[in-house]
């Protein structure tokens, strides 16, 4: 990471680089969402749109990640910690996948006609 | 004592305590925002009412996602200033981040205040309105009345509660919530109505006490003897209660000395307590009390204090009315008219939505008949436009490309309405945030509609309760609100309180500073999922 003077003096211009960047995406996510020109997909908001603006929205959250809370620059016990985060907060998003477990909707689980 | 790693990095990690301890903090943090947006997908993948997409006003989300930004930027520059040792250059880095901090919560502050202000209703028939309710009063002959202009009255309410014409009064002792009890008494005494009690109240804590008098018949109702009344009650209440306790024991005693050996469940019938006999030692306990209103008076009531009927009600805290329910309709300046809900509720029932909505109660109206009429002309115009750029799929079975969305179709937006009204549509700036009833220009544009009770399903301000969006909107930016509060004390901290520190080991704080800057750089990212998700999807 930088660390010395000299090199955080350096680095400010990327930071501020960086920061641009962001501005600039978040000018493009606005213009997809409203302009109807730009519109991707089918009229108005679909699968296409999401994708798109989900998509955007994880760059710059990468970027804010990698450069100014210096991710891209670390060490090993940060990444184990922040994966581990990251894990654990993904299967909380993936637990909706047990909304199938409904017996009625999803016979996948839990098959009623094995039951004797 | 000295604490340890504060500056130098420890050997297994590498890194000064602080950060490690940050990130295991910002982990948890991951997993605490991934269970809640995961709560956000399920809300609307499983939304059984048309989810309410794309319609925030955009610009305070822009904005803030600017300042945050910005101050992400600001942030990481008061740390480098610290690692080349410069304090005021510093001090100014860190003190723009934190003014972006005040920003954004003022703009989330005018956000929640438009929500909170505006009044949506769905009626039975699930066409839903969105506006300001009105003022209204009560005549002297306890008429409901609108009022019209800028200036209203002291007892002027807003035209969406409950009037209830009340001749009696049941209170109930162990329940009654002393604010609702305030409130009757005001509202009596405003309209010159005695709420005075029917019948003496009195009685013994226990047969050996003394007789104690709490109140007398004709007695105003007051809250301090309505709690006496409850201790007196609860008293005799236990004293009973321990009676007939004592009574059943004795009998289980006999019943097993003259039974040896026989099951409980075999003797429990024969278990008796004779209430007859038991009476002379209880004590009469009541737990209501009675109240007549002279002369009889229409009480005002929330909608969320009262459950009403045609001839009684009931406070939440279990007090009864008795009399007769007023015409009370609730009156707004309408300012969106949705179809949406209903349009899916036709479909689901495998009825055509476009002769359901022309059908519906509200269409009945010529001047809501016109607006749909206009409304419909302005749809079919965008379907012509959207043909004409983006062609047909099928022009034989009449299938676009393109088509208006379910929102285009069934919904009129209060811009809309402005622009049906007076040919201009209001910009994005116009409408900050929401349709604005205190512009002229704009206000009559929205029309005005009376409800009457009994066609509204379910009536709300744009909180939590009005649906699971704007539930999960709350909770989601709320909880990110509090992070940016808490963020922004912490960097205050390092900004006033810090000096010292500085000049006695510089590294230290400069350390501090980028543990607070990673939590501050981590709320920002939050934002940058919630930005798109809440405003843009």
């Amino acid at each position: 990471m930088a660390d010395s003077p000299e090199a955080v003096k350096k680095a400010q211009k990327l930071y501020l680089l960086i920061g641009a960047i962001l501005f600039v995406f978040t000018v493009v996510t606005l213009l997809v969402a409203t302009v109807p020109a730009l519109d991707v997909g089918r009229h108005g908001f679909d699968l296409a749109d999401m994708t798109i603006g989900l998509l955007i929205a994880s760059l710059k959250a990468g970027l804010v990640a990698a450069i100014f809370m210096h991710l891209s620059n670390e060490k090993r016990t940060i990444y184990v910690l922040i994966s581990l985060g990251i894990v654990f907060g993904l299967a909380m998003i993936l637990l909706i996948w047990f909304a199938y477990a409904d017996p009625i909707e999803f016979k996948g689980f839990y098959d009623i006609g094995n039951l004797k | 004592m000295e604490i340890p790693y504060t500056v130098t990095a420890r050997k297994d990690t590498g890194l000064f305590n602080s950060k490690v301890g940050i990130w295991l903090f910002l982990a948890s943090e991951v997993m605490l925002f991934g269970g809640l947006f995961s709560g956000y997908i399920f809300l609307r993948i499983y939304a059984d009412y048309p989810w309410p997409e794309r319609t925030l006003p955009v610009l305070p989300g822009l904005i803030n996602t600017f300042v945050l930004i910005g101050s992400s930027v600001t942030v990481v520059f008061a740390w480098a200033a610290l690692k080349m040792r410069q304090w005021r250059r510093f001090q100014v880095f860190m003190g723009i981040t934190i003014a972006c901090a005040a920003i954004f919560m003022v703009l989330k502050g005018i956000e929640y205040t438009a929500k909170w202000g505006h009044q949506a209703v769905r009626m039975d028939d699930y066409a839903i309105v969105e506006g300001h309710t009105h003022k209204a009063e009560l005549d002297d002959h306890g008429h409901f009345h609108v009022i019209h202009g800028k200036k209203y009255p002291d007892h002027a309410f807003p035209a969406n509660r409950i009037v209830f014409e009340t001749n009696e009064i049941q209170i109930d002792l162990t329940r009654f919530y002393a604010p609702y009890m305030k409130e009757l008494i005001e509202q009596a005494e405003e309209r010159g109505s005695k709420i005075l009690l029917a019948d003496t109240i009195a009685g013994k804590r226990n047969p050996k006490a003394d007789e104690k008098t709490v109140a007398m018949a004709g007695e105003e109702l007051a809250v301090g003897f309505l709690k006496d009344a409850r201790e007196l009650f609860l008293d005799a209440r236990a004293h009973n209660a321990g009676v007939r306790t004592d009574e059943l024991r004795r009998l289980w005693r006999v019943a097993k000395k003259n039974n040896p050996g026989e099951p409980a469940y075999l003797l429990a019938s024969s278990v008796q307590v004779d209430d007859a006999a038991l009476a002379p030692r209880l004590v009469p306990a009541t737990g209501t009390v009675k109240f007549n209103v002279q002369p009889p008076m229409p009480f005002v009531f929330k909608r969320s204090w009262i459950r009403e009927s045609e001839e009684s009600a009931r406070l939440k805290d279990d007090t009864i009315l008795r009399g007769k329910l007023q015409e009370c309709p609730l009156v707004m300046g309408v300012d969106a008219i949705d179809f949406r809900y209903m349009a899916q509720k036709a479909e689901a029932a495998g009825k055509e939505p476009m002769s359901v909505i022309a059908n519906s109660w509200l269409l009945q109206k010529p001047e809501y008949k016109e607006l749909w009429k206009q409304h419909l002309e302005s749809v079919e115009k965008l379907e012509q436009k959207l043909i004409d750029s983006h062609g047909w799929k099928d022009e034989a079975r009449g299938i676009a490309n393109r088509v208006p969305t379910d929102t285009e179709r069934y919904r009129i937006g209060w811009k809309d309405l402005v622009e049906y009204k007076t040919g201009e549509r209001p910009s994005m700036v116009q409408g900050f945030a929401g349709p604005s009833h205190k512009k002229e220009e704009f206000a009559k544009a929205f029309p005005e509609l009376e409800i009457p009770n009994e066609k509204i399903s379910l009536q709300s301000k744009f909180t939590p309760k009005w649906n699971t969006y704007y539930a999960i909107y709350f909770t989601l930016t709320g909880l990110h609100g509090l992070h940016v509060i808490g963020g922004a004390i912490v960097l205050a901290y390092y900004l006033f309180f810090s000096k010292g520190l500085y000049l006695r080991n510089p590294e230290w704080l400069a350390n501090r500073v980028e543990v607070g800057g990673l939590f501050w750089h981590f709320v920002d990212l939050v934002w940058i999922f919630l930005f798109p998700i809440l405003y843009l999807m």
